[in-house]
């Protein structure tokens, strides 16, 4: 028999992989399209791949890019704090 | 056909309630009456059951704790006191052994009532011989406080955020990726009609016919 927190951490780690994954590929793919809309509306020079590809580039080392590792934080924290409440409690 | 899909959605939005209205903490306000153990053979009725205490062996034959109670109203009702663990739903309840305690020590008469708000989930029902899991006891002033049910809010509350935010992210998945691939679909398929319109007005000649099969040789 597994250890039941075990299991429940192996689960919920691939769990959230699979958001995570989600979550990322759809903040780039808004941040690519905002970009694109900021050079179509004009006013800035150059090439619109280069312009996209530099701020793609600023994307990857921002900190909204870091900021979705939240998402296997707060179910950690919030699990957590249940467990400890009801130990607590107990 | 019409019936089919009404049925579908009517069937999918019990579904969908049934599981919330099981699964969500609920708040009864009654007064204690006893508590005891007893043994179960867990049957066909065994998904409305959790499991063993926390690392104890896996048994469907095993002690439960109940605890009795008296509604506002009167009527009877009775809870199971059982850990979830680490397991469904995610109560992470571990101290099924303290909260029995607490419920023992809460036990009032009828002269003497003493009202406490049972937060538990599930549900009673005879027929399947199931009882609702009590998590939490608490005393109440009385038999007619309001409560609030917050954490049922909280938990709504992210879980229609989180729907939205699948919702949003399916858009931007069909707004960026399927819909240009169709639309270039679309203008292949174009494309191949102007060819194939062009070879056939090409074929209504002879010289035309000749140039078709030259063209088809070079291709080759």
């Amino acid at each position: 028999m597994i250890l039941g927190w075990v299991r429940l951490a192996v689960f919920g780690f691939v769990a959230l992989s699979v958001v995570y994954l989600l979550v990322s590929v759809y903040s780039r793919s808004t941040r690519r399209e905002a970009l694109e809309k900021e050079f179509d509306a004009g006013g800035i020079e150059g090439d619109r791949d280069d312009y996209i590809r530099a701020g793609m580039e600023r994307y990857q080392h921002g900190l909204r890019r870091k900021l979705i590792l939240l998402v296997y934080v707060i179910p950690t924290v919030v699990v957590g704090i249940l467990v400890w409440a009801n130990f607590q409690w107990g | 056909m019409r019936y089919v899909k009404w049925g579908f959605w009517i069937t999918l939005a019990v579904l969908v309630f049934a599981f919330f209205h099981y699964t969500l903490p609920q708040r009864d306000i009654v007064r204690i009456v006893g508590t005891d153990s007893r043994r179960i053979d867990v049957g066909e009725n065994s998904i409305f059951w959790a499991r063993p205490e926390v690392g104890m062996a896996d048994s469907a034959n095993r002690d439960v704790f109940f605890i009795r109670a008296i509604q506002t109203n009167g009527r009877p009702m009775e809870y199971r006191n059982e850990d979830t663990g680490w397991g469904w739903p995610p109560y992470f309840k571990i101290n099924s052994s303290s909260l029995q305690t607490q419920a023992t020590s809460l036990i009032s008469t009828e002269e003497n009532p003493k009202w406490v708000a049972i937060t538990h989930y599930g549900w009673r029902n005879n027929f399947f011989t199931i009882f609702p899991n009590a998590t939490s006891v608490r005393v109440v002033e009385g038999p007619d406080v309001t409560l609030i049910p917050w954490m049922n809010i909280v938990i709504l509350t992210v879980l229609a955020g989180l729907l939205f935010m699948l919702w949003r992210m399916w858009a931007q998945f069909r707004e960026r990726m399927i819909d240009p691939a169709i639309e270039d679909m679309g203008v292949a398929i174009d494309n191949l009609d102007a060819r194939a319109d062009q070879a056939r007005a090409n074929a209504r000649t002879r010289w035309g016919r000749f140039k078709a099969w030259l063209a088809g040789t070079g291709r080759r």
